[in-house]
Order: structure tokens, then C-alpha cells, then sequence
């Protein structure tokens, strides 16, 4: 289990995030949104050990991720919105870097890759953006990891490559692991994602999963207009509203719709999750 | 229960690691710079050619001048080979590798210190032999030179043994000059993962302010030293040029040691 604890972080005098609390458990998929700026990307990189928190405390597992003790570094995989490009074959780079991780697997590797429709021994640094990305994504999930930070993941992908990243995600991590993805492409990421965090200026606004969140909001789609409506988007075919759900009746999130409805009302949704 | 300091299985993994992506990124570089004597051979002959219409090859002194100006040039290079940590995308890479700080530190100073030295050595000198047999003109080789010389030495040793100097001294001078070669490199590998950009100009740099500094103390203080020198009969100097050098040895390695702790101290809390 992941729990931060009155994480505070700056650059330089801007205070990114401040007094930042939340939990995460293993066995999810956690979609991890907020507008550009908020700090989704510093939040990762806090996680995964990269920076050290000015105040507050990160604890996986009972560890400090940012000792970047080599026991903890096998069980988690960052992979940045931007990947570095490797001068070395596919499978020479995942047959040298696999060898440390203690969980890789080779055949796990390239089964993903073929799936991507990558070659196995394509040179990385004469990849394209979405191939190279794609390589990482293949070698992130076949490091077997119990904690995955990913930064926009989705980006640089093509389409029918984020359909195969979604079928990825959820076929080839353990209930064991838990998986956080920052993201803006929402839509590409909809039916995996669950639980959502998302982080506002300096804080965390909601820390949901879609049950919880269809408990309290509705999401309508007809095109008659509720009274109570926090949040109203006219589509081609009618409209997107969500208003409170006092009687939990049931209905399908509607992601953006709902990240702009708390967007909107962020005192009022706060009080009402953190109930 | 295993280490998280320091596992051998793990280390022995990732030194293997360090070492392939050593030789994918800067075996060219290296080997260019062992082949440097190559090179300028090449250049020497065919502007002799060119110039005096004969085949005249660089000569013994010329060679040497190279072999320093190759060594200036490697120590230098330290500043790249480890310099992508200061990338945002490959230094966060790097970081999330698992092993710890400190294997990841000694298998730095492992190919730092002595696998490229070695690499270089071997290019280096190899060449220079394979010229030497190849073209008579040029005269014999740095190493074949360099054996001639310690010859001449090993027969002096009988004499030389009655100079105190060489006694008391000799062992001093020769480890400072390794641990001195060793600094340097510490300090360009430093430079290297402390700089994001400019990481050979800001080392230079620096050394330069160093040397302005050093020479202003050395002004003051060696007069002062030397003038005590003159008046001690030649076993009492012999054994205070001595007692110098023993300091400047221990100074030396201290130095070395600081730099050491610099760049384990860097890696340790490295941040992107």
C-alpha cells in the first residue's frame, strides 16, 4: 500500500503541491487526473523516488521511495511521458536491462511487443515515437512490478496501438500491482481506469472509485435539463449532465464530464467525497 | 535477507549492465582517442609527403607530446561518459534501475578508473608499436622506449641507491603522480554528473581558478620553505624534501578520496 502523508514539494519559491494526503492500494488502476501544472507529473515522480518531498512523508510498503533501495526499485517501473531513445535492438535493450529486474520476463516482453506489432529487433533509436513508446510499455509490464507510475502513456500512441495498450494494462498486471496513470486522454484510458484521483492546485480533490462516485453523482444523458445540474455538455445525440444522486440510483461515469462537474464545484464535490 | 547497500550477485549484474552500455556509447570515442597516434601519423607523413617529398614519420618527442596531449584529452573525456545523469529522461532512468547507490557508484569508479584507462592504454600503445614495426623511419616505440629506459634505471639502481633523494623520495613522486591522474579523473566525472551543460568548459574552468589560487600560495609559501632548505646539510634537506612529499602524497590522496565522496554524496541524492 502506497500512503502519502502532508506531502508538501516546490521549485525554487512556487509551491507545488501542499499538504497532499491519499492511499493507494494494490489490486487497482488508478487513473490519475488534474489540470496542466497541478503537479500530477511531480506527484509520480515524488512516488517513484525521483524527488525528495520538502515536508510530508511517502511510504510504499513501509518504505522511503526516494532511498531507492534496490528491493523496492524492482518492484515499482516510472515510465515518463517522454521515453529516452536506446541505441540497441529491442530485445538486446530488454534482454540487458531485464536482467536486472529481479520479476522480468523475456517471453512476457516480446508477446506484448508482437501485440504492439513492434519488431523485436528494430533498432530503439530508429524507432518512431509511438513504436519507442510502445517498447517501454512492453518492457514496464513484463518487469512484473508491483507499483506502476506512468505518465500519459497514451500519448505518442496511434489508435488502434491504444486499444492494445488498454488490452495490455489490464491482461498482463497482477491483482497484486497497483497502477497509476496520469493522464489528459481520458477517453483512451475510460474503461480501465478505476479507481480516479484528481489532484487540484494544492490539493486532492477526489479520491473515488467509479462506485463510490456513481453513488453521489448522476450521469445523465438525456436532453432534458435537471434543476441541480453541477455540470451540463450538449453532444451531437443530446447531453451530458451530472447532478447529486440522493437516491444512488445507477448510472455509467461519464469521465470528463465528471472531472469538469468537479472542476466546477470543487468545495461542494470535495464535502461530498470526503464524507 | 539481502543487502540493500551492497549484494555481489546484483552488483556483478549491473557492473555487466554499465559495461555494455560503456562499450555501446563510448568505446568510439575511446578508441579514437587511443588511435589518436594513429592519426596524427597519417597526418605527419602525408604533409611530409607533401611538403619535403620524403616519408618522415613523427618522431620519439612527438610522440610523446601526443601520448599527453591523448592522456589531457581522456581525462576530459570522464566528463561525458557518465554525463547523461544530468538528463532529465535518461538520468530518471538510470535511477530506477535497481541496485544500489553504492554498487552503482563502484561500478562507476570500476570503468572510470580503470577499464577505460585500460581500454586506452591498450589502442594506444598497440598502435604506436604496430607503427614502429611497420615504419622504421619513426625509431622505436613508446613502450619498447619506455623498457630501454627502465633498464638504464635497474643498472643506476647500485649508484642511485646512495642518493638519499632517490631513497626517500622516489616512491613518493610516483604515487603522487598516479594518485594525481586518478583525481583527475574523479574531478571530470564530477564535472560531468554535477553540470548540465558546459561540463568540460565549467571543469576547466574551475581548475584554472584553483591554479590561479594554488600558485598565489605557492608564491608565498615556498619562498619561505626553501629559504629553510639552504642552511640543512644534505641529509637533513633530503629528509625534509622528503617529509614534504610524504604530505603532498597524503594530501593527494585525501583529495582524491573527497572527490570520491563528492560523487558517491551526487549520486545518493541525484533528483529529476
Amino acid at each position: 500500500m502506497i500512503t502519502v502523508n502532508n506531502l508538501s514539494f516546490n521549485y525554487g519559491q512556487k509551491e507545488v503541491l501542499k499538504d497532499i494526503s491519499m492511499n493507494v492500494r494494490e489490486g487497482s488502476i488508478y487513473g490519475f487526473l488534474g489540470e496542466n501544472g497541478v503537479g500530477k507529473t511531480t506527484l509520480l515522480t515524488l512516488l517513484s523516488g525521483l524527488k525528495k518531498p520538502r515536508r510530508g512523508s511517502i511510504d510504499v510498503d513501509g518504505r522511503d521511495p526516494f532511498q531507492r533501495e534496490p528491493s523496492l526499485l524492482a518492484e515499482q517501473f516510472y515510465l515518463p511521458d517522454e521515453v529516452s531513445p536506446v541505441h540497441a535492438k529491442a530485445i538486446d535493450f530488454a534482454r540487458e536491462n531485464g536482467a536486472l529486474w529481479k520479476n522480468f520476463d523475456m517471453g512476457k516482453f516480446t508477446a506484448i511487443l508482437l501485440e504492439f506489432e513492434v519488431d523485436l529487433n528494430q533498432r530503439m533509436d530508429s524507432m518512431s515515437a509511438g513504436q519507442l513508446k510502445k517498447t517501454w510499455v512492453s518492457f514496464a509490464l513484463a518487469c512484473n512490478a508491483r507499483h506502476y507510475y506512468m505518465d500519459e502513456p497514451t500519448n505518442g500512441l496511434d489508435i488502434p496501438s491504444k486499444a492494445q495498450f488498454r488490452k495490455a494494462i489490464t491482461k498482463y498486471t497482477t491483482e497484486e500491482a497497483a497502477v497509476i496513470i496520469s493522464t489528459h486522454q481520458v477517453r483512451d484510458l475510460e474503461n480501465i481506469i478505476d479507481p480516479i484521483i484528481i489532484l487540484d492546485k494544492q490539493d486532492v480533490l477526489v479520491n473515488a472509485s467509479l462506485q463510490e462516485i456513481t453513488s453521489k453523482l448522476y450521469f445523465d444523458y438525456r436532453a432534458e435539463l435537471h434543476p441541480d445540474a453541477l455540470y451540463v455538455e450538449n453532444t451531437p445525440g443530446g447531453s451530458i449532465q451530472v447532478y447529486p444522486n440522493p437516491d444512488g440510483a445507477d448510472s455509467k461515469v461519464h469521465l470528463e464530464a465528471f472531472f469538469n462537474a468537479v472542476h466546477a464545484h470543487k468545495a461542494l464535490v470535495k464535502s461530498m467525497f470526503n464524507q | 535477507m539481502t543487502s540493500e547497500i551492497f549484494n555481489l550477485k546484483r552488483f556483478w549484474n549491473y557492473f555487466l549492465f554499465d559495461l555494455r552500455q560503456m562499450w555501446r556509447n563510448h568505446s568510439g570515442p575511446a578508441v579514437f582517442i587511443g588511435g589518436l597516434g594513429v592519426i596524427v601519423y597519417v597526418v605527419w607523413v602525408l604533409l611530409s609527403l607533401l611538403f619535403t617529398q620524403s616519408w618522415t614519420g613523427p618522431s620519439l618527442g612527438a610522440r610523446i607530446m601526443i601520448l599527453f596531449t591523448a592522456l589531457i584529452i581522456l581525462v576530459m573525456y570522464q566528463s561525458r561518459t557518465y554525463g547523461y545523469l544530468t538528463d532529465k529522461k535518461k538520468g530518471a532512468a538510470w535511477l530506477m534501475i535497481p541496485a544500489s547507490s553504492f554498487e552503482k557508484f563502484l561500478s562507476m569508479l570500476l570503468i572510470t578508473l580503470i577499464v577505460i584507462p585500460l581500454l586506452f592504454v591498450t589502442v594506444f600503445f598497440l598502435a604506436d608499436s604496430l607503427i614502429c614495426l611497420a615504419d622504421p623511419t619513426v625509431g622505436d616505440s613508446l613502450v619498447g622506449t619506455a623498457m630501454q629506459g627502465m633498464n638504464a634505471f635497474a643498472n643506476k639502481v647500485p649508484e642511485l641507491s646512495d642518493s638519499l633523494f632517490i631513497n626517500l623520495s622516489a616512491g613518493s613522486i610516483v604515487s603522487i603522480l598516479l594518485v594525481g591522474f586518478i583525481s583527475n579523473l574523479l574531478y571530470f566525472l564530477l564535472c560531468g554528473i554535477c553540470f548540465k551543460r558546459y561540463k568540460i568548459l565549467g571543469g576547466i574552468g574551475i581548475v584554472f581558478a584553483l591554479e590561479v589560487l594554488l600558485s598565489i600560495l605557492f608564491n608565498i609559501f615556498f619562498p619561505i620553505w626553501s629559504e629553510n632548505l639552504v642552511y640543512l646539510d644534505e641529509v637533513s634537506a633530503a629528509q625534509m624534501v622528503s617529509h614534504t612529499f610524504n604530505w603532498v602524497l597524503v594530501i593527494s590522496i585525501l583529495i582524491a578520496l573527497g572527490l570520491a565522496a563528492c560523487i558517491f554524496f551526487r549520486i545518493k541524492t541525484i533528483k529529476h
